[in-house]
């Protein structure tokens, strides 16, 4: 399971420690083992994160014998032919796959350093040698044809090139990556011309820096921001003319599908290794990428995350783990090749009847046979009963099939929100249409009850019992002020001027409602409806909430008090503590009632959540500021001010928390330190 | 007494005529190089089948008679099979085989090169004769320094600190070491060979026992002494025995000079317990790989280097579970398979591949470490400084090599891993290690239930549930009815919190899963159907929240409890993620505990942790359970609760195959590193008919028919993890990669899967499984013997139909005949 955003923090624990991963591996027994591949293979769910399924490829065969030294790039022809930029030893390998030998080999003078291959569908073979500083190209009788360098335009005088990656589209314009430099994609026309950068990278500022370009001068952003864009790695024509690009150094969109002018054709993120190196595109369209670690990545074509597999062990020469992984490519059988620039050896991955099948399943489905699809999308779940893309498969099969009560399920597994609310509204329809009638007539039955009840209650039995039961409430001291706190969201000043006069106001109520407030919020928090409930309550920080919410509050009292006291507000602790209580009645009822009312809506109608919660925030913050107000017996600007400053105070003290919490910890650390060497070299 | 070295050494450069090149030298022109590659280079026909080492290929060609020079050797034994002799000068034994004259010599046998140049210029210089010269110039090691011709020659070596590195010194280095053979008095084949290294100062004494074919080396720990005794990291015993390769200085008579040449390689193999057992054949490699390092038993997490590591995407590696390597020569010609006798729990074994420290030889070993370096960390930043133990490991070393010859119909089984996996059963049996079981009719069926599993909850953690004790009873019972009647059933999860946060010794049953009454109902159901259902339960890996650590956990020689990061392998939002081992005393405890709880609901128990992590334990003041320690306190646990009952283990390690009934999640294959060329049985022959074998869960990527045939081919019987309810469920549990276990999507592959199996093993079932041969790639043919009666197991890998002997085999598919 890959877990980038700690990579590089475990990367540097790991490097001392990577071989003893691998002798110690096997000391903890693990629960289910694979035994044909050599890594695990997992698939991505944007909820739950990498999940392990079934082996999607197994090592083939790993073809030592070719003495490559440090290569760079790889290409395969509709021949099965392999092409291998053998950059270390000037030249080009072309491995027949089929046969198992090395067929031809191509060098010479002019090849100095070839770092990328590619081949054209008329054969035409493509080097791109960042020695030579040039794109070298080949006949099909491996003959040099003609030359690229540097193109004369004005415009590219000041720039780099050196072509580290090459690709050629059908009219023969070619897709160059140059070592340094950092505009994007050079476009040659088949002549040489320049025709401009193709794609480019934006760069990625943190808040730091994007503050620092709006004060620093020109030649101080020069020494302090690197403001470069992340680099391109590789670059892929397609069949169809589709150009391919891979970035490293960024997790999202690091692999991008071009449209014609350049943009990205996805339209949703595409997780992406952030050692991104090679991007290939096999026949059917399928997307694979591979990253230096050691991991290969399978995408759909509209860029949907199938499979990734490998590890970042190195160094443990066991076939399907790489040492430096340069490039992939993928035969005509779907086999993937990986090429190990670290030892210098290839190595091919047969996709195993779980991964065909899944393929299998998403041609169907995309090709519109549903019912087939749902067949194969069944095969797979019945091998990987997690898998979200199954999941999702079979789902959208029976939202074709009109079978919306199954769909249900499994876009539930799924995790797939928008989809479900989709069916959902469907069956919510379907419902409604089959119960709205007799709910309709048992309402109106009951009034007609009601109102015929009346009719003969001639003794007035019904008002003398609701008499009664308020007269009892009424005179129930927790009930009484319970309606006190309601009456004071609709008559604020008077209710809370009747607590700063100490007439009104309980701080054993207020104590209620915060604890029947915490409850319902964190009903709010984890148990919405499915659709609305964005966060798994397995994902959430249960322990943070609980503390955010009461620090927050303790925060806030405590700092009003602070306020208050300097500024000659005249409420007591006890009114601060009670006027936010009651103030909060109005969130509290909208939590509930969202919570609530989110079992039945679908995404359609969320702005009435929407609109519910903003009430109920709005009312509250109201009714607190009035209550505030009031019981300081402030002006408006001084309320305001009031509440600026308790604002204030809750951010320095939270900081301040923070400071001490962290020196606490470099503290605790030295302490114990000088008490375990006091143990065990002084006392021992 | 037989010699000096440093006198003699002086003597033998004179005495030699045209010494041999080296073990392997004499043949220097005879044949290339096998053209196998490491893993699979060159795929043959069109539609042929592509070996991959997930398979075994044909046995290697004939190998030249080599080695059959013993100028300079003395004989020292002889029985009717072999011929001992012995080379003073490099402490070198050569072993012949009587009847074929093929022999074996421990060490390259090769002199230091300064030795033979300065010979030969001193020749030169006097005005000797060509002649003279010639008789002179023995060939010498062009790719091996002087310190690695002393190893390579060596009896018995040691490897050592030498202030910041680690050196090595061999028994016959040049350097002022010396070493003595002598017979010990009253016996004729007993002899104690007597090293003072010197630098380092440390000396020992090694017994060589010689019998009919087999020698067995034991260092007595009492008789090492020398005061850089603490420095020594290991001790090597005959490092080049039976190693291929090498690159050589050979004297060319027409110009009179030295040419280099590739010495004759051997075609064979080096066997390694990884997994089910990998060949790794005398192969020219082009690429340069690490060595291999077999931790037997796995790394001691006690002494590992650092205290904590992280389990990673890549399938871990086998650890050996047993001490046992062999090298083969040829077909059918020569070979060994050596054991350790004593200090096992110590032992490596490394295999260097040809191209690995810039040599061209393959060459394997067993090394037994003495000492270890660690990190020892002084705070939680992680800085620390390397250290190691200030008192080496306390343990004697024995380690027997006994000699194959030939096929198999002569004394000794055949020199092949078939023959090597036979000798290494018939020592077991003959030690008491292993018994028959008496297996007969249909093989029998594994059937796991994973029954709960723990994940977050919104206060502390909640209980999945996805099957109980009810489901347990209706689905055996179903599958019973089905006409499965061989089956038997570990629960996984049984206790309350499920699998990752009970306690282990617990028997805490829960409504929600089945309560005691339950589950003694249930086992009663089970009973009455022939069906064993015993209780599963890890009794070594432990977390936080599952235990307290002190006084439980294992601790590092560093003071800091041994702990393993699954982050990468678990889902993030699980409590802890970080595990710990539980003591050997504690694991001991545990064990006795749940037996006496549960052991009267069923009669067998499944246990894992205890039956393939071996750790020792240490406090601030040194050990607290050495591994020698840990294995007699495990051996006695296990001894005394398989009276009442069956023990299922997961992988168990060679010391509790004796009370082992059922060997549950058996490799069936290697590691699969590069330069291992085939996968082989090996484990599954020294086993066969002495328990039940069992493969791994046919659900996680092992339920395809090459995996099928592989059952068969390797003689396992098939097991599943099932649930009633849908896997999903545990999506968020620490169960989480158990990604497909609901019953009713396996219903049809379990009978399919057993059903295949079955059909062919039922009828080998309870014969001895007595040679394995691949006719061609991707055809495997399986011998079975009893009471004079023969039936081959023939399986076609391919996707062609095979006639192996008259019989047709259908594309991938398995027939048993005979």
């Amino acid at each position: 399971m890959r877990k980038d955003h700690r990579a590089a923090g475990l990367l540097r624990r790991l490097i001392p420690a990577a071989l003893s991963v691998l002798l110690l591996a096997c000391v903890l027994p693990t629960s289910a083992r694979a035994e044909e591949a050599t890594s695990y293979t997992y698939m991505w769910d944007e909820e739950d994160g990498w999940f392990r399924t079934q082996d999607a490829y197994l090592p083939e065969r790993t073809v030592t014998e070719l003495g490559l030294k440090d290569p760079g790039d790889m290409f395969i022809d509709e021949r099965d032919m392999l092409y291998i930029a053998d950059t270390g030893n000037r030249r080009v390998i072309l491995y027949d796959i089929g046969k198992g030998v090395v067929a031809a080999e191509v060098s010479g003078p002019e090849m100095t350093a070839p770092t990328g291959v590619f081949v054209t569908a008329k054969g035409e073979l493509y080097v791109a040698d960042s020695g030579a500083k040039k794109v070298l190209v080949y006949d099909r009788d491996l003959k040099l044809d003609r030359e690229y360098g540097k193109p004369a335009a004005p415009i590219f005088q000041n720039t780099n090139f050196e072509p580290k990656r090459v690709a050629v589209d059908s009219g023969g314009s070619m897709y160059i990556i140059s070592e340094g430099v950092y505009s994007g994609v050079i476009q040659l026309a088949n002549t040489g011309e320049f025709l401009g950068y193709f794609a480019v990278n934006d760069a990625n500022l943190t808040l730091s820096q994007r503050i620092q370009r709006l004060l620093f001068t020109r030649a101080q952003l020069a020494n302090l921001i690197d403001a470069n864009p992340a680099v391109f790695t590789n670059v892929f024509v397609d069949k169809d003319g589709v150009v391919y690009t891979a970035t490293a150094g960024i997790e999202m969109n690091g692999m991008k599908k071009h449209s014609t002018d350049g943009g990205n054709m996805f339209k949703d993120p595409v997780w992406s290794n952030e050692a991104l190196v090679d991007v290939y595109v096999d026949k059917d369209g399928l997307i694979y990428t591979c990253g230096t670690q050691g991991y290969i990545e399978v995408y759909s074509r509209a860029g949907e995350m199938i499979f990734e597999f490998g590890s970042q062990v190195t160094n443990s020469d066991v076939v399907g783990l790489f040492n430096r992984l340069a490039s992939v490519a993928v035969d005509s059988r779907g086999y993937i090749w990986g090429l190990d620039a670290g030892k210098g050896y290839l190595q091919s991955f047969k996709p195993t009847e779980y991964a065909q099948t899944v393929y299998d399943a998403m041609n169907l489905y995309e090709a519109g046979h549903y019912e087939e699809a749902m067949v194969k999308w069944n095969e797979v779940l019945a091998l990987n009963q997690m898998s979200t893309l199954a999941h999702n498969g079979v789902g959208k099969a029976y939202l074709h099939a009109e079978e919306y009560d199954k769909a249900l399920e499994h876009f539930k597994v799924a995790n797939n929100k928008a989809q479900y609310s989709e069916a959902f509204w469907e069956v919510r329809n379907t419902w409604l249409q089959n119960n709205l009638g007799w709910m309709i007539i048992t309402l109106l039955v009951l009034l007609i009850a009601w109102k015929v009840l009346k009719l003969f209650d001639k003794k007035k039995r019904i008002d003398a019992c609701k008499e009664k039961l308020s007269d009892t409430l009424h005179h129930t001291p927790i009930v009484k002020d319970l309606l006190f706190a309601f009456k004071s969201l609709r008559h604020p000043m008077d209710c809370f001027y009747d607590i700063r006069r100490g007439r009104q106001g309980s701080a054993v109520l207020a104590t209620i409602i915060y604890a029947v407030f915490f409850l319902v919020f964190m009903l709010f928090e984890t148990s919405k409806g499915f659709i609305y409930q964005q966060v798994k309550v397995e994902n959430m920080d249960i322990g943070s909430i609980v503390l955010g919410f009461f620090a927050i509050l303790i925060l806030f009292l405590t700092c009003n008090y602070l306020d208050i006291s300097i500024h000659d507000g005249s409420g007591s602790m006890k009114q601060i503590y009670i006027v936010p209580a009651y103030g909060l009645l109005p969130t509290l009822g909208a939590l509930a009632l969202v919570t609530v009312v989110s079992y039945g809506l679908t995404y359609n109608e969320s702005f009435l959540l929407t609109i519910i919660l903003m009430v109920g925030i709005a009312w509250s913050a109201v009714i607190i500021f009035t209550g505030l107000q009031t019981i300081h017996d402030y002006e408006f600007g001084q309320a305001v001010r009031s509440l600026i400053m308790t604002f204030v105070f809750m951010v320095i003290i939270a900081v301040i928390g923070i400071i001490l919490s962290i020196m606490w910890d470099s503290l605790y650390r030295f302490l114990t330190s000088v008490g375990k060497e006091l143990i065990q070299n002084v006392l021992s | 007494m037989f010699c000096r070295k440093n006198v003699k050494r002086a003597l033998a450069v004179l005495l030699a005529g045209a010494i041999a090149a080296g073990c392997f030298g004499l043949a220097l022109a005879a044949g290339g190089a096998s053209s196998e590659g490491p893993g699979d280079v060159l795929p043959p026909a069109e539609g042929a089948y592509v070996p991959t080492n997930r398979d075994t290929r044909p046995a290697p060609e004939r190998a030249e008679i080599g080695c059959a020079d013993l100028m300079g050797f003395s004989l020292l034994y002889e029985t009717d099979l072999v011929r001992y002799y012995w080379r003073d000068d490099r402490d070198v034994i050569a072993v012949q085989d009587k009847a074929s004259g093929y022999t074996m010599k421990t060490g390259v046998d090769l002199p230091y090169k300064d030795e033979v140049t300065d010979a030969v210029k001193a020749l030169k210089k006097s005005g000797a004769s060509d002649e003279e010269i010639i008789a002179a110039a023995q060939s010498y090691a062009d790719d091996l320094n002087t310190t690695y011709v002393g190893i390579a020659n060596s009896l018995v070596s040691v490897e050592y600190y030498d202030g910041s590195r680690t050196a090595f010194m061999g028994s016959a280095a040049q350097e002022g070491v010396t070493s003595t053979l002598s017979p010990v008095p009253g016996t004729d084949n007993r002899f104690v060979l007597h090293v003072d290294y010197q630098k380092p100062d440390i000396d020992l004494n090694v017994y060589l026992t010689l019998e009919e074919s087999a020698i067995t080396y034991e260092i007595p720990r009492e008789e090492m002494g020398g005061a850089d005794l603490g420095r020594m990291l290991s001790v090597i015993f005959t490092p080049f025995l039976g190693a291929s390769g090498g690159r050589l200085n050979v004297f060319d008579p027409e110009t009179m000079d030295y040419v280099k040449e590739d010495a004759y390689r051997v075609p064979g193999y080096v066997l390694v317990p990884d997994g089910s057992g990998a060949l790794i054949r005398f192969v020219d490699n082009t690429s340069v790989f690490d060595p291999y390092v077999g931790d037997v038993y796995g790394r001691d997490p006690a002494t590992s280097t650092y205290y904590n590591y992280t389990l990673m995407d890549n399938v871990p590696i086998n650890d050996p579970v047993m001490p046992v390597f062999g090298i083969a020569h040829g077909r059918d010609q020569m070979g060994f398979v050596a054991w350790a006798d004593q200090g096992g729990e110590y032992m490596e074994i490394v295999v260097n591949p040809d191209g690995t420290k810039s040599t061209t030889y393959t060459w394997a070993y067993p090394r037994f470490e003495y000492n270890v370096e660690y990190y020892q960390l002084y705070d939680e930043l992680g800085n620390g400084f390397f250290d190691h133990l200030k008192e080496p490991f306390d343990y004697d070393v024995s380690m027997t090599y006994s000699f194959l010859f030939g096929d198999g119909t002569g004394a000794t089984p055949a020199a092949d891993y078939a023959g090597m996996a036979l000798e290494y059963r018939r020592h077991l049996i003959e030690t008491g290690e292993l018994t028959s079981a008496g297996l007969t009719g249909d093989i029998p069926l594994r059937l796991d239930f994973i029954m709960a599993d723990s994940e977050s909850g919104i206060i502390g953690t909640s209980q999945v549930v996805v099957t109980t004790a009810d489901d347990v009873r209706d689905i055996l019972t179903e599958v019973v009815r089905s006409g499965i009647t061989k089956v038997n059933s570990g629960l996984l999860g049984w206790q309350k919190k499920g699998e990752s946060l009970s306690k282990p010794y617990k028997a805490s049953f829960s409504m929600a899963i089945g309560t005691r009454g339950d589950f003694e109902s249930m086992m009663e159901d089970m009973a009455a159907l022939g069906v064993d259902v015993s209780f599963s339960r890890d009794m070594t890996t432990i977390n936080q929240e599952m235990t307290g650590y002190y006084n439980t956990a294992v601790k590092c020689v560093s003071n800091w409890y041994a702990s393993v990061d699954k982050s990468w392998l678990l889902p993030d939002n699980l409590p802890t993620l970080v595990f710990g081992y539980a003591t050997p005393t504690k694991t001991a405890e545990w064990v006795r505990k749940l037996a006496d709880k549960v052991g009267d609901m069923s009669g067998s128990l499944t246990l894992s942790g205890i039956s393939n992590v071996l750790s020792a334990n240490y406090s601030r003041t040194g050990a607290v359970t050495t591994l020698p320690e840990a294995v007699a306190l495990y051996r006695k646990t296990l001894e005394d609760i398989s009276g009442g009952m069956k023990l299922n283990l997961t992988r168990p390690n060679q010391y509790l195959w004796k009370y082992t009934s059922r060997y549950l999640q058996m490799p069936v294959g290697n590691s699969k590193y590069i330069f291992e060329t085939d996968a082989v049985p090996f484990l599954q022959m020294v086993l066969a008919g002495t328990m039940e074998l069992y493969a791994p869960y046919a659900n996680f990527s092992f339920y395809t028919q090459d995996c099928i045939l592989r059952m068969i081919d390797y003689n396992v019987s098939p097991s599943f993890i099932l649930s009633k309810d849908p896997s999903w469920n545990l999506s968020d549990t620490y169960s989480a990669n158990l990604y497909s276990t609901e019953y009713e999507l396996y219903k049809e592959k379990i009978a399919d899967i057993y059903g295949q199996v079955n059909g062919i093993l039922r009828e080998v079932q309870g014969m001895d499984w007595v040679s394995r041969e691949v006719i061609e790639n991707g055809v495997v043919v399986n011998t079975y013997r009893k009471d004079g009666m023969e039936r081959t197991v023939i399986i076609n890998y391919t996707g062609s139909p095979v006639s192996v002997g008259g019989t047709t085999v259908p594309a991938e598919s398995a027939v048993a005949a005979g």
